[in-house]
């Protein structure tokens, strides 16, 4: 047993302070849950709500099932592939989008590993089809997993913290309606110590808050639910903001641009643009402009958009003609920053 | 004899080689042309649809009937092996991703779906401001299903 006797006073010191310092970081890092079942029970949910919000948020543009893995998941599920359509209220006659699958299994490359995104379909056994309406919440708001853990920032909890409540259980009843998919999840494929998520209680200390990230002395309604969408749900400055070395976002440079690290190699970068109304972003868009990219991709020059950014017009696409002109608002009302290069 | 065999060799190689990367080079300038060609018909729309120039149905219709004419034209000679972002002849040049050549029969299927759209839009650009608005956004889906899979971002 432990004989304090036999032991240097400094190496009982040092033992001492260990233990004080253990114990100081592992409280410090406990994960903590943000919503309550009495603020759950509250709620009256909205499925029609709820899809809007899924379109806003973009869930399937990380979850969606990878096409490779869509033959195998079928031939396991009663379901067929032509019961995944339907035809969109907003338009009827417009082409009919599939419903989203939301099996997920897309890789995500990164400086501290590659994340693999998980099956968010209502599927009991392999999704979140189980999940209860508090679980869903403090895993959107707190970042917390149904088994207590911390979430890894790579799902943008850090922006879906600002979410009302309200939303955040509209977005559950509504994916709720989607396909259950059959798909265990994959463990992400991180190195120490990102493979300890416990740190990330610390990471959070630092870098979550539910804070706004711009501050307005007086502003009008549409830019309050602008600033509402881009900042909350629709998590616009998690690939439009520069990150530092811990994957966090520099807030001085609020959606000035990014130039991502893919971890494929320390040279390789994605060029995210800056959408501030500087003149390397969209100074020469007027706010007609913004509305209308978000509707039909098209810039102000038509040229279309590619990539990611196409991924989220099929989203914004979809989601009411206020709240496109809110997000414009807001992005016209917010600080005029310069590439960092300039 | 045999170093002049050589240096002829030599010579006819190297000028079928710089044929090939210049009809590679026509090649990206053409397909891009081509995308400039829709820019332009698809600004006479669109700048009707978001109200920055007025309505005028035959002009849209006129905008509507090009695109389509432009979507179903024969434009295979513009997209020749080896023009990729990722060869050589087209690297710097281009942003056409190399899955654009092997990912059959899908590229197939999402210009069929532009060509559906064009149609619609071609048939509806000329009933009022309403039917030019929904028209562009499915013309942008049907635009965005290549752009999103098959063009690298700019550098």
């Amino acid at each position: 047993m432990f004989n304090s006797k036999k032991m240097p006073r400094p190496l009982i010191y040092l033992s001492l302070m260990g233990v004080i310092i253990g114990s100081l970081l592992w409280w410090l890092s406990a994960p903590q849950t943000l919503i309550t079942q009495q603020q759950v029970n509250s709620i009256k949910v909205d499925i029609n709500n709820g899809k809007h919000l899924f379109y806003i948020g973009g869930c399937s543009s990380c979850h969606q099932l990878v096409p490779a893995l869509l033959k195998d998941t079928l031939s396991n599920s009663p379901l067929k592939e032509t019961s995944l359509k339907e035809t969109p209220s907003i338009d009827s006659e417009e082409a009919p989008i599939p419903l989203a699958q939301l099996g997920g299994g897309k890789r995500f490359t990164t400086p501290f590993g590659t994340f693999i995104a998980p099956n968010i379909s209502p599927d009991k056994a392999t999704g979140i089809g189980n999940w209860s309406d508090l679980t869903f919440a403090n895993a959107l708001i707190s970042g917390v997993s149904p088994s207590g853990e911390h979430y890894y920032p790579a799902f943008p909890y850090t922006s879906y913290t600002r979410m009302q409540l309200q939303d955040v259980l509209d977005l559950k009843a509504y994916l709720n309606t989607l396909p259950a998919i059959n798909r265990q999840n994959e463990a992400h494929q991180l190195s120490l110590p990102f493979s300890i998520r416990r740190t990330l209680g610390l990471w959070k200390r630092l870098f979550f808050s539910k804070e706004a990230l711009v501050k307005f002395d007086n502003v009008s309604p549409i830019v309050k639910r602008g600033q509402y969408l881009v900042e909350g749900p629709g998590h616009c400055g998690e690939c439009h903001t520069q990150r530092n070395k811990l994957g966090a976002l520099n807030k001085q440079r609020w959606l000035a641009g990014a130039a991502l690290e893919t971890g494929n190699n320390e040279a390789e970068t994605i060029e995210v643009p800056n959408i501030t109304h500087d003149e390397s972003g969209l100074r020469d868009w007027s706010e007609g402009d913004i509305i209308n990219y978000l509707e039909t991709g098209f810039t102000p020059e038509y040229d279309v958009a590619g990539e990611v950014m196409a991924e989220v017009i099929e989203n914004t696409s979809q989601i009411s003609d206020e709240d496109r002109a809110a997000i414009a608002a807001y992005l016209l009302a917010i600080p005029v920053l310069l590439n960092p290069e300039e | 004899m045999k170093t002049i065999k050589y240096i002829m060799m030599l010579f006819i190689t190297s000028l079928a080689l710089n044929s090939v990367a210049a009809s590679i080079e026509k090649s990206i300038e053409a397909r891009q042309s081509y995308m400039k060609l829709y820019a332009f018909n698809l600004g006479i729309a669109g700048d009707m649809a978001k109200g920055k120039s007025e309505y005028n149905a035959e002009q849209a219709k006129n905008a509507a009937k090009n695109l389509l004419s432009l979507a179903m034209m024969n434009n295979a000679a513009m997209w020749p092996e080896g023009s990729s972002n990722q060869d050589e002849e087209g690297k710097g040049i281009t942003r056409a991703k190399p899955a654009l050549w092997s990912t059959y029969p899908e590229v197939i299927n999402k210009h069929k779906n532009l060509v559906t759209a064009l149609e619609r839009f071609s048939l509806l650009a000329g009933d009022g401001i309403e039917s030019l608005q929904k028209g562009m956004k499915s013309v942008g889906r049907g635009c965005g299903g290549c752009h999103k899979q098959f063009r690298a971002k700019n550098k």
